[in-house]
């Protein structure tokens, strides 16, 4: 009887508290709470070694947001980026989300920079059903273990970028092969994609060689490649490895005796090492500034990026923080709402060309079907540095360029 | 090195509330614990303080109390971290049954690495330990199908909690740092024991002067042994508690960083001090989290801030505020 009592009184000075905050100036307080911004949390690796590439995702995120925020908003709801500094360490970057989630209150998250960071933010955000899109490559996130209906991935993935640069290069240049691969994930996921991509050429692999990822010298190696006298050298590592190995490549001749390709040609990376070390290795991108006299939206991108920032261009990386960004926020406006229930089937039913021609999320593994550039460094003509690489082919968006949703292991 | 030690002679002179501070030491700090989080600018961080206390605090029974300094601690933290992580995941073992088989791990683990270490002292001890944490650290990077190799360890969640019929919601973060604060308390006090029994008495013994603890009639061989293995228990759940923290177990965790890592929290905080350790986690990773929101030069300011406490306070920290209270 008195518990009964009790919880009467209880309801009615709860109700009573509930009408006079109505009435009174809070109540503004509270719609306006509602009408905040919208809070984008973006852990990226500020400090060690892809500083530089960090940085450029932080500029082409913030030309997403001040895009969104020019053309009203959310209803006038604006968007706003929290950057953090996962330094390229999972743990550093679970905390980070962490942080973001449960004291910023973020809508969404979108960054990384690597494959562990990326499934250790993943983790964290799946578990607290907040909306995490991945802007770096990785395969395992694709795959039923680590992906949930809050997980989008707008970069590339490993198995895409090995595939179109082997279809390109095991037609045309040959198919004898050796592999030179940075012991750890990013390398053994993309040498995984080039035999994939190799069976169909029935491409014969002549050694499967692996470094220690952070090697400095590569000439013990190169030798024994030139002797197994390969058509094509395929080297797979990752930002200074590939500059070194490539430079030490070029000293040792092996230019003239056979192929050189990557899966990856890091715009930064050309730029830093210089022309002599890049000169005729051929590789893929997700984006290169140079298709702006292709395609349209690349264009009005590029100039975008030009005018916030000193006449810079974007680099292939940042660009997908763009990418990663817009899709949020434009799923969000589509939907007109950030409650995550109803931005994942606005996002999930976007055609868009937001910078690189048409992409889309395919529904199972919400991994964005994009083309893949195939491109081949040059020396830079002299009234433009920036002009590194001629794109020479194009690996359109092909879902069957995937692999599919059975082998991921999700149900049809 | 000469006045490391909290719990010296001066143990014998009782000073009023710094006496008091010292018998109650475990109790202070839980209290300390308990309000903590309200200091700290997110929960998340506030957790790590705990955890990486705790892994200091472990280390540091072996390199202050025992004098032996170690490069390999983050075998110790990592084979609790992944044990837990590994029990969990593919074995389907509730939170708490990893939790107690990691630090069991972290215990193993030193006694395998401790069998082989204890035979030598000094650098070369620094060095076998850092070359033996370096084969597990790659026996784990290589079983890929266990740890998840370069990807880390995913999937160690923790959700809905009971205790003792009490449901509780661990994803809450407040919920997630009193849980972990328990953990970290009990062993606060059994550490607390430890050092206040006369097996803790005779670690000291054996830092201060080994011939003559072994003329005593102690088994130093086993007394470092026994040191080294309560040493990896505490590391070990420290990693354990690390692991449904964040729910992953990167790689890192085992990397030889994390070893060096635990070293300069020692030194920062103070080594040989019972809450030194703790102190210096707590300062390094503020300074990491705050300096880092505005500058990525926060390396700098930290190697700043160490360089400055190892040339101008080489009591650390605690040690050096316990040492000014002790002269007034």
């Amino acid at each position: 009887m008195t518990d009964h009592k009790m919880s009467l009184t209880r309801r009615r000075l709860l109700g009573t508290v509930g009408a006079a905050a109505a009435v009174s100036p809070f109540a503004i307080n509270i719609v306006r709470a509602q009408e905040s911004k919208i809070k984008i949390g973006f852990p990226v690796p500020l400090t060690g070694p892809y500083g530089a590439e960090a940085e450029d995702q932080v500029r082409a995120a913030q030309v997403a947001i001040a895009e969104f925020n020019e053309a009203g908003g959310l209803a006038g709801r604006m968007a706003e980026l929290l950057v953090r500094d996962d330094k390229l360490n999972p743990g550093e970057a679970a905390t980070r989300t962490l942080e973001l989630i449960e004291n910023d209150k973020v809508n969404f998250i979108v960054g990384s920079l690597s494959a562990a960071v990326q499934l250790a933010v993943n983790n964290v955000t799946k578990q607290r059903k907040v909306i995490f899109n991945s802007i770096s490559q990785s395969d395992a996130i694709n795959e039923v273990a680590d992906f949930s209906p809050y997980t989008f991935h707008e970069a590339l993935n490993p198995h895409m970028t090995a595939g179109a640069v082997g279809r390109y290069a095991f037609q045309k240049f040959g198919k004898k092969v050796v592999f030179l691969t940075a012991d750890y994930a990013y390398g053994t996921e993309m040498v995984t994609g080039f035999r994939e991509a190799g069976k169909a050429f029935n491409i014969e692999v002549m050694g499967d060689i692996r470094h220690p990822i952070g090697a400095t010298d590569f000439s013990t190696l190169l030798p024994r490649i030139q002797a197994m006298k390969p058509d094509i050298l395929c080297i797979s590592n990752f930002g200074r490895d590939q500059q070194i190995a490539l430079k030490q490549a070029t000293d040792f001749g092996m230019k003239k005796q056979m192929k050189i390709i990557a899966p990856i040609l890091l715009y930064t990376g050309r730029i830093a090492a210089g022309e002599a070390a890049f000169e005729g290795v051929i590789g893929g991108t997700s984006y290169y500034w140079g298709i702006e006299n292709k395609i349209a939206s690349a264009k009005a991108f590029n100039d975008r990026f030009r005018k916030m920032f000193a006449g810079k261009v974007p680099s292939d990386y940042g660009s997908l923080a763009y990418g990663g960004v817009k899709t949020l926020l434009m799923g969000a406006k589509n939907a007109g709402s950030t409650d995550a229930e109803k931005v994942i089937p606005a996002v999930e039913a976007l055609k868009y060309d937001y910078y690189k021609g048409p992409q889309y999320y395919r529904k199972c593994d919400h991994q964005s079907v994009q083309s893949v550039f195939i491109i081949e460094s040059k020396t830079a003509p002299k009234d433009n540095p920036t002009d590194v690489f001629n794109v020479i082919a194009i690996d359109e968006p092909n879902e069957a360029n995937l692999r599919s949703c059975e082998v991921l292991g999700h149900k049809a | 090195m000469t006045d490391l030690a909290d719990n010296s002679a001066k143990r014998l002179a009782p000073s009023g509330f710094l006496e008091f501070a010292r018998r109650h030491r475990t109790l202070l700090a839980a209290l300390f614990l308990l309000v903590f989080p309200l200091l700290v600018p997110f929960k998340a961080l506030a957790v790590n303080i705990l955890i990486y206390g705790l892994y200091a605090l472990g280390f540091n029974l072996l390199f202050g109390y025992l004098g032996l300094l170690s490069f390999g601690h983050s075998a110790l933290f990592g084979a609790g971290a992944y044990i837990c992580g590994i029990l969990m995941v593919h074995v389907g073992m509730p939170w708490w049954a990893g939790v107690l088989l990691g630090c069991v791990a972290g215990a193993a683990m030193a006694a395998i690495i401790g069998t082989f270490a204890i035979r030598t002292s000094g650098i070369y001890f620094a060095m076998v330990t850092l070359a033996l944490s370096q084969c597990i650290y790659y026996v784990f990077y290589q079983a890929t199908g266990l740890t998840g190799g370069e990807n880390g360890l995913r999937g160690v969640n923790v959700e809905m909690i009971s205790i003792f019929g009490l449901r509780l919601n661990f994803v809450d973060p407040l919920t997630r740092y009193y849980v972990v604060a328990a953990f970290v308390i009990v062993a606060l006090w059994i550490l607390s024991r430890i050092l206040a029994s006369p097996f803790g008495a005779v670690i000291e013994s054996v830092r201060e002067n080994e011939a003559r603890a072994r003329a005593s009639g102690y088994d130093v061989r086993r007394v470092r042994l026994v040191t080294f293995i309560l040493s990896g228990a505490f590391c070990g759940l420290a990693g354990a508690l690390q692991a449904i923290h964040l729910s992953i177990v990167p790689i890192e965790l085992m990397h030889y960083e994390t070893s060096g890592l635990v070293v300069m929290m020692a030194l920062l905080g103070g080594m040989g001090t019972f809450f030194g350790p703790f102190v210096g986690a707590a300062v390094f990773l503020l300074l990491e989290n705050l300096v880092s929101l505005w500058t990525v030069h926060w390396q700098l300011f930290v190697g700043a801030v160490f360089v400055v406490c190892v040339l101008f306070f080489p009591r650390g920290i605690w040690g050096s505020i316990l040492h000014a209270m002790e002269k007034k």
